[in-house]
């Protein structure tokens, strides 16, 4: 089981899978290593997903955020709390299965203890060469593997896991070419995105290069050391022996390091190598040898606990069988959700013609009942194919749309679209009863994900600023009538940005109008803009001659043409103006044509 | 009373700035319109060699009347001008005018002394005079200070004579000179 570092969203929530959703949020939690807390990771928010928990501190998450995959865990134990203790959860990993290997690392709890009890003496005269195991993607988090055929560089697919991954795993084919890749360039991508993020974030001393990764992963430490210890490497394809710092063998060219061998071999070798060390404020990538613990200090865990459960046995990872969409799209998109849903099909049959077509809507109908069937078996069951749920209901509602008129068709498919792409993460479902703030402080991160998302641009669209009125009147629509926010919330929640230091913030003008805008833009930049805006119009003589030297004071604008100017509603235009006629740059001027703004000359 | 003179009067860049004649909300914004006023007010004034300003008179005169802009002041815009001018400038005026208050009049804030020189600006431009001419303890008539041959050349001359008595009263208080007589009868002894 591992740490692994997690992706986080503008919001400061860890970016979900494809089709990962979200199942519970605490806040107050703790994190512990064994029997020792993990200094850092003292209070933060837990998230449940479908498929990992994640850890993410209160105090500069960027830093320090953890996530663990449910697969890897056996069983998740529940402790009550004692007088000062509070409640935990034990999290315990599967069993290794390098026996060997954990028997070695069971007693060993956290790294000190291992580097005080283990003879830290490098077997080879000089370290291990790190070469190899620097990470040769761009990305050291998201592995990617390079196709051989066409050099493309493909993301190595979320559930794939270089524990039990073996040659018969099935690995999905090259998105560009086509061409399924050995599997050994896989794994390779994969151990070396895990290390290469570890030896480039925390390897404080310059003993311990190489190995943050302990030797659970077979195949990892499979060629790195020789049995007889002389530091060289023999070749698992012609057996013959290299030099240590080769990644190729010189004789045939197979590489080196992620030739499987048999374990047994190495077991006497490692147990003697240097102690893995981690640096222990930083977790990330390292290995839980024991178990790790979830201390509650602010309740919430019989849910978790309880969710936790159930997330292990529903299995959600297994499903997750087709290579996910490169990047582009990753929080949660529908179609990838409904395309992964459907368990793995064999290949598709060859039918051709009126015959195929009828057997692939027959095939549709079979699996919408079926989806349908399974949703309404009970409630629980409901929640959880919530999505696909949702997906077949848009479905339905584009076609039926389609089918009366075309202008309620196209805005039912942008109003399901944008329902889809907001993924519905944060409902008051999620979070236990009495945690009010939780949910703002949720709901705020949901906004500010939704307003800060550059696919659906809400934000650009309004000229970087728009009232919190339209805001919640376009997030409760995209929504779909579903787990709709109430205004106070709503309000509260957006209050919560500013605190929270997400990238958006509420601003409230001189009249009580409420906006929200991104977090960097201030009141100084509108008026740079607008005073750019007047000098240029300062340039151009007016359409007719007036009394007053167009040259020096140029014109006067209204509230219409700057909203026009800056994509803003009139509404905010006249705020902006008066804001900006607040500060002393403009001044207005009361006429029969209405109110219109100069630059300050006076 | 406009002693009209042939001469235009030359007015500022701001006069024809449309925003000049719409109070302006900002309150610095608006402190420097009011002080652009009033500069424009006082200049009006010495042009035209003004003592006193009648709002009800001057309201439709150019002052502030903008023909071309067609825009206007309006009276109550134009006593709120002279109310701030009239304000000493500790309290946020600049103590440029004074409302007269004549006893009989029942519209009150219609005509203010506008003091392009303020009283004791005035005393001290006759003082100089009186120190210059040498005429010190020589006993001279208002009249004769106001209208006099040999004050022709100065600012005061021609002044109004309740604001020459105004600046007199000044330099009474300062000990340099002494006013007698009656009403309309004065005269006054530099010392």
């Amino acid at each position: 089981m591992f740490f692994k570092s997690l992706d986080l969203t503008t919001a400061l929530r860890p970016l979900l899978l494809p089709d990962e959703t979200l199942l519970f949020v605490q806040d107050a939690v703790g994190l512990y290593e064994g029997k020792y807390k993990i200094p850092n990771f003292q209070n933060g928010h837990a998230y449940l997903t479908s498929h990992r928990v994640c850890y993410v501190a209160a105090e500069d998450p960027r830093n320090y955020s953890v996530g663990i995959d449910l697969k890897e865990i056996d069983r998740a134990d529940y402790q009550a709390g004692f007088l000062k203790s509070s409640p935990k959860i034990t999290i315990y990993p599967k069993p290794q299965k390098n026996k060997s290997d954990k028997l070695r690392s069971a007693n060993a709890s956290p790294a000190v203890s291992q580097s005080t009890l283990q003879p830290v003496k490098p077997l080879s005269p000089r370290p291990q060469s790190a070469a190899p195991y620097q990470s040769p993607s761009p990305k050291p988090v998201n592995a990617t593997w390079i196709c051989p055929i066409c050099s493309f560089s493909n993301p190595v697919p979320s559930n794939f896991d270089t524990t039990t991954a073996s040659a018969t795993t099935p690995i999905p084919p090259c998105l560009a070419c086509g061409i399924k890749p050995p599997f050994t360039t896989v794994l390779k991508a994969a151990i070396s995105a895990a290390t290469g993020s570890a030896t480039s974030r925390d390897l404080p001393l310059p003993t311990m290069k190489p190995v943050p990764v302990e030797n659970s992963t077979v195949t990892k430490n499979a060629s790195w050391t020789d049995p007889l210890g002389n530091g060289s490497v023999s070749c698992h394809r012609c057996t013959f022996v290299n030099h240590p710092s080769l990644i190729e063998c010189e004789m045939c060219g197979a590489p080196l390091i992620s030739a499987p061998t048999s374990n047994s071999g190495f077991d006497a070798s490692r147990a003697d190598s240097p102690a893995p060390f981690f640096d222990q404020t930083r977790v990330t990538n390292t290995e839980v040898t024991e178990s790790i613990k979830l201390s509650f200090r602010a309740g919430g865990e019989k849910t978790f606990h309880e969710r936790l459960k159930g997330a292990l046995i529903q299995r959600k990872w297994l499903l997750h069988n087709a290579p996910p969409v490169p990047p582009p799209s990753q929080t949660s998109s529908s179609t990838t959700a409904t395309t992964a849903l459907e368990s793995p099909q064999p290949a598709p049959r060859a039918a051709v013609g009126i015959a195929g077509l009828e057997q692939r809507g027959l095939e549709a109908r079979m699996n919408n009942q079926l989806v349908i069937g399974n949703a309404f078996e009970d409630l629980e069951a409901l929640m959880a194919s919530a999505k696909q749920i949702v997906a077949l209901a848009e479905t339905l509602a584009r076609e039926s749309g389609m089918a009366s008129n075309e202008g309620s068709a196209e805005t039912n498919a942008v109003l399901s679209e944008s329902a889809a792409a907001l993924g519905m993460v944060t409902t008051k479902d999620m979070l236990s009863s009495g945690s009010e703030n939780l949910y703002l402080s949720e709901l705020s991160r949901n906004l500010a994900e939704y307003l800060t998302d550059d696919r659906k641009g809400i934000l650009q669209r309004e000229g970087g600023i728009m009232s919190l009125i339209d805001l919640w009147a376009v997030f409760n629509r995209s929504r779909n009538g579903v787990e709709l926010v109430s205004p106070s919330d709503f309000e509260r929640a957006a209050e919560l940005w500013e605190k929270l230091k997400l990238p958006v913030r509420l601003r409230r003008f001189k009249s009580g109008l409420l906006v929200v805008q991104r977090y960097d833009w201030s009141d100084d930049k509108t008026v740079r803009q607008l005073l750019e805006w007047m000098d240029e119009l300062r340039v151009f003589p007016p359409e007719e001659p007036v009394p007053w030297d167009w040259r020096e004071v140029g014109r006067a604008v209204t509230a219409q043409e700057a909203a026009q100017r800056f994509k803003w509603s009139v509404g905010v235009a006249a705020e902006e103006l008066e804001m900006a006629e607040d500060r002393g740059a403009l001044c207005r001027e009361e006429g029969i044509e209405g109110l219109r703004f100069w630059t300050n000359r006076l | 009373m406009a002693t009209t003179t042939p001469a235009p009067f030359p007015f500022p860049a701001t006069y024809n700035f449309p925003p000049f004649f719409t109070p302006q909300p900002n309150t610095n914004t608006r402190h420097s319109q009011l002080q652009k006023w009033s500069s424009l007010i006082q200049a009006w004034c010495r042009h035209h060699r003004q003592y006193r300003l009648s709002l009800i008179e001057a309201i439709d005169t150019p002052l502030f009347h903008n023909s071309q802009l067609r825009k206007r002041l309006d009276l109550r815009e134009a006593r709120a001008v002279i109310d701030w001018m009239a304000k000493s400038e500790s309290q946020g005026g600049d103590g440029r005018a004074e409302w007269i208050e004549a006893p009989g009049n029942q519209a009150p804030k219609t005509v203010a002394w506008i003091w392009w020189r303020r009283p004791e600006e005035w005393a001290d431009v006759i003082a100089d005079w009186v120190e210059g001419t040498g005429q010190r303890g020589v006993v001279l008539t208002v009249y004769e200070l106001i209208q006099g041959d040999a004050s022709a050349s100065q600012e005061f001359h021609g002044m109004d004579n309740d604001a020459m008595l105004k600046a007199l009263n000044v330099l009474v208080k300062r000990g340099k000179a002494q006013v007698f007589g009656g009403e309309g009868q004065e005269g006054v002894k530099f010392f």
